[in-house]
């Protein structure tokens, strides 16, 4: 027997370390595996906002800072300066809006929004004249573009790509409609370059590094998850350990008094502290934490403190219980683990789960004299778990059934 | 304590025992379950099946612990099945699977270590018959059997055997569930024999089932389809 029972902690111990996942909670209310996901999303998150922060600064500061002057200044240049005027008002208007709704996560439909910014683009061209046409006041050639990235945040660079060619189409129009020279083309060649470049580097650049911060806080995350596992790996083996030590020099002591003489095998005493040490050792041997499953978990407990007390008990489990609320687990067990406290003699403790039903069972030899704590006998329910108590002179029996 | 008495089961004949275990200890400890009934004499012990085998060719029950010399024998056991050997495993490896996988190989019972004298001979004595006896542990594995393929059990026999797994008394299932302790006692080996079609078939597993059904316990045609038991709920006569 002590080999075999050295061979099953063995096989535990091997299994409790290669547990999936990690520890849930006390009360396992919450399946810990979207925490551990979420973190690095979390990290992603911030990561992203920083950069949104970056970009909408950028369009706006660029925008205000550097088109606006330049305007006001050439406003009497333009071939319209109404139009110049004010597309550069409804791009800062609808700039500005956009850039809040990123930042709250909420971003405005961003095709509807590029259209908008094209035909601002294309009207200014067509306003701006021929002698604003490459200067500062042309304000769409450096300030359209962060707009660009704006509208389209997160999603793919073709999309960016996409618009700043549209954008360079509609300047090389308004350029060759004006008849231009060798310096105009190499100017708008210049000028495309410089619009394509920034914007394109901070898009692409954010994705990158959102991408990262992801990937290297997964990583964190899952050392953690194992650290986390390993510790309560540990820590179960180590208690298992405590527990077999301390079952099995019971068990020991009593043998080794049995041996020696100095304990009669026939003393009720001596057969008590047999049959103690031996239900001690069944349920080391066949109850293992590795499903940390909440309701079992209870009874476990309730079992352990009976047992303390020097109640032989059996507590045996088939089946995985389903995720059950707390009420539910609380109507299955506590009208049991009542009775355990009351029980005398012996008691065996089954739990059957399947799916959609639960039964807990607690029997325990019927005594004489009256019932004090027991509840009345018969069948009632307690919502959706049915309740059942008898005795019947040789056992009392207590019967939670929860039907799903 | 719930046992079933075996009557006249075998005639006047003894039935011979062979125990392979590799604990001394606990073979002396069921020779000695065992020599309190006289209709049973153990014929051969040792921890190597073959060799227990050669020593009592004629043994009627083969009693085996699952787990030999740190491996579990389920391989030797199928093996045993297979040629007819009415094994009864027991073991202190009670996890349902265990239990489960030990029907499907051919054994004829499974016995907890724990269960004691009054099953381990209840269990030697029907196995010796061909008959089916399922102590509670057993009993609580069948309830609990989550396998997509396990045999369709009707209501009754669920509760009977739900019952027998928690209590350990058929008396007092048979007041639960307000039938007789014989009607108790049919549902549950009705179930068990159910499960001769689990798994690979085997020698043991027919003879169990032609015992039943030469009993009266099912029917022929109750056997073919699981399916149709669920209407069937009334006992065999």
């Amino acid at each position: 027997m002590s080999a075999d029972l050295g061979a099953s902690a063995e096989r535990i111990r091997t299994r409790k370390v290669r547990i999936p996942g990690p520890p849930g909670p006390a009360d396992g209310s919450t399946p810990p595996e979207p925490a551990v996901l979420a973190a690095p999303a979390a990290v992603a998150h911030a990561s992203d906002r920083g950069a949104r922060i970056v970009a909408v600064a950028i369009a706006l500061a660029w925008h205000v800072a550097i088109g606006l002057p330049a305007v006001l200044a050439m406003r009497t240049q333009f071939t319209a300066p109404t139009v110049v005027l004010g597309g550069w008002i409804l791009v800062a208007v609808t700039g500005a809006v956009a850039g809040v709704r990123l930042l709250r996560g909420a971003p405005l439909p961003p095709w509807p929004l590029a259209g908008l910014l094209l035909a601002v683009d294309a009207a200014v061209f067509a306003a701006v004249g021929e002698r604003q046409l490459f200067a500062a006041a042309n304000w769409v050639w450096g300030t359209l573009g962060w707009f660009f990235v704006l509208a389209l945040w997160g999603r793919r660079v073709s999309g960016l790509v996409a618009l700043l060619t549209t954008h360079a189409l509609i300047a090389l129009a308004a350029v060759l409609a004006h008849g231009p020279g060798a310096a105009d083309l190499a100017r708008y060649t210049m000028y495309v370059y410089g619009t394509f470049s920034l914007p394109v580097a901070v898009f692409v650049g954010s994705a990158v590094i959102v991408g990262l911060a992801r990937e290297r806080a997964a990583a964190a995350a899952a050392m953690h998850t194992l650290a986390a596992e390993r510790a309560a790996a540990e820590r179960s083996r180590q208690e298992r350990r405590d527990r077999l030590a301390l079952v099995g020099a019971a068990a020991g002591r009593v043998l080794g008094e049995l041996a020696a003489g100095e304990v009669d095998p026939d003393d009720p005493e001596a057969q008590r502290r047999c049959v103690l040490a031996a239900a001690r050792l069944r349920r080391l041997i066949a109850e293992s934490d590795d499903v940390p499953d909440p309701l079992l978990h209870e009874l476990r407990a309730a079992a352990d403190l009976a047992e303390r007390n020097g109640l032989p008990i059996d507590l045996i489990a088939i089946g995985t219980p389903p995720p059950l609320p707390v009420q539910i687990r609380r109507r299955l067990a506590d009208p049991l683990t009542g009775l355990l406290a009351d029980a005398r003699g012996w008691a065996r403790l089954t739990v059957v789960s399947g799916p959609d039903e639960v039964v807990v069972s607690l029997v325990t030899p019927d005594r004489e004299g009256p019932d004090a704590t027991g509840p009345p006998p018969g069948e009632h329910d307690d919502g959706p778990v049915q309740h059942l108590y008898e005795r019947d002179g040789d056992i009392r029996w207590a019967q939670t059934r929860w039907l799903g | 304590m719930g046992a079933d008495p075996v009557v006249g089961v075998t005639g006047d004949r003894l039935v011979g025992v062979a125990i392979v275990d590799d604990h001394p200890v606990v073979v002396e400890g069921v020779r000695a379950w065992l020599a309190s009934e006289p209709r049973l004499t153990v014929l051969a012990t040792g921890d190597d099946p073959d060799e227990v085998l050669r020593a009592a060719p004629d043994a009627d029950v083969v009693l085996l612990d699952l787990r030999l010399h740190g491996r579990m024998a389920l391989d030797k056991l199928a093996e045993l099945s297979a040629t007819g050997r009415r094994v009864v495993v027991y073991s202190e490896h009670t996890d349902p699977g265990t239990m489960l996988a030990a029907l499907d190989a051919g054994a004829v019972a499974f016995l907890a270590k724990h269960e004691g004298r009054e099953h381990c001979v209840a269990t030697v004595l029907a196995a010796a018959s061909d008959r089916p006896y399922v102590p509670p542990a057993l009993a609580g594995a069948m309830v609990g059997d989550p396998r997509p393929d396990r045999p369709m059990l009707s209501d009754k026999e669920r509760e009977a055997l739900l019952l027998w797994f928690q209590s350990m008394s058929k008396a007092s299932v048979a007041r639960r569930m307000r039938i007789s302790e014989h009607t108790v006692k049919q549902y549950v080996d009705r179930a068990r024999i159910k499960y001769t079609r689990a798994g690979r078939p085997a020698a043991t597993k027919a003879a169990l089932l032609a015992r039943a059904i030469e009993d009266g316990l099912v029917r022929p045609e109750e056997i073919g389809i699981y399916r149709s038991q669920a209407t069937h709920d009334r006992p065999t006569p």
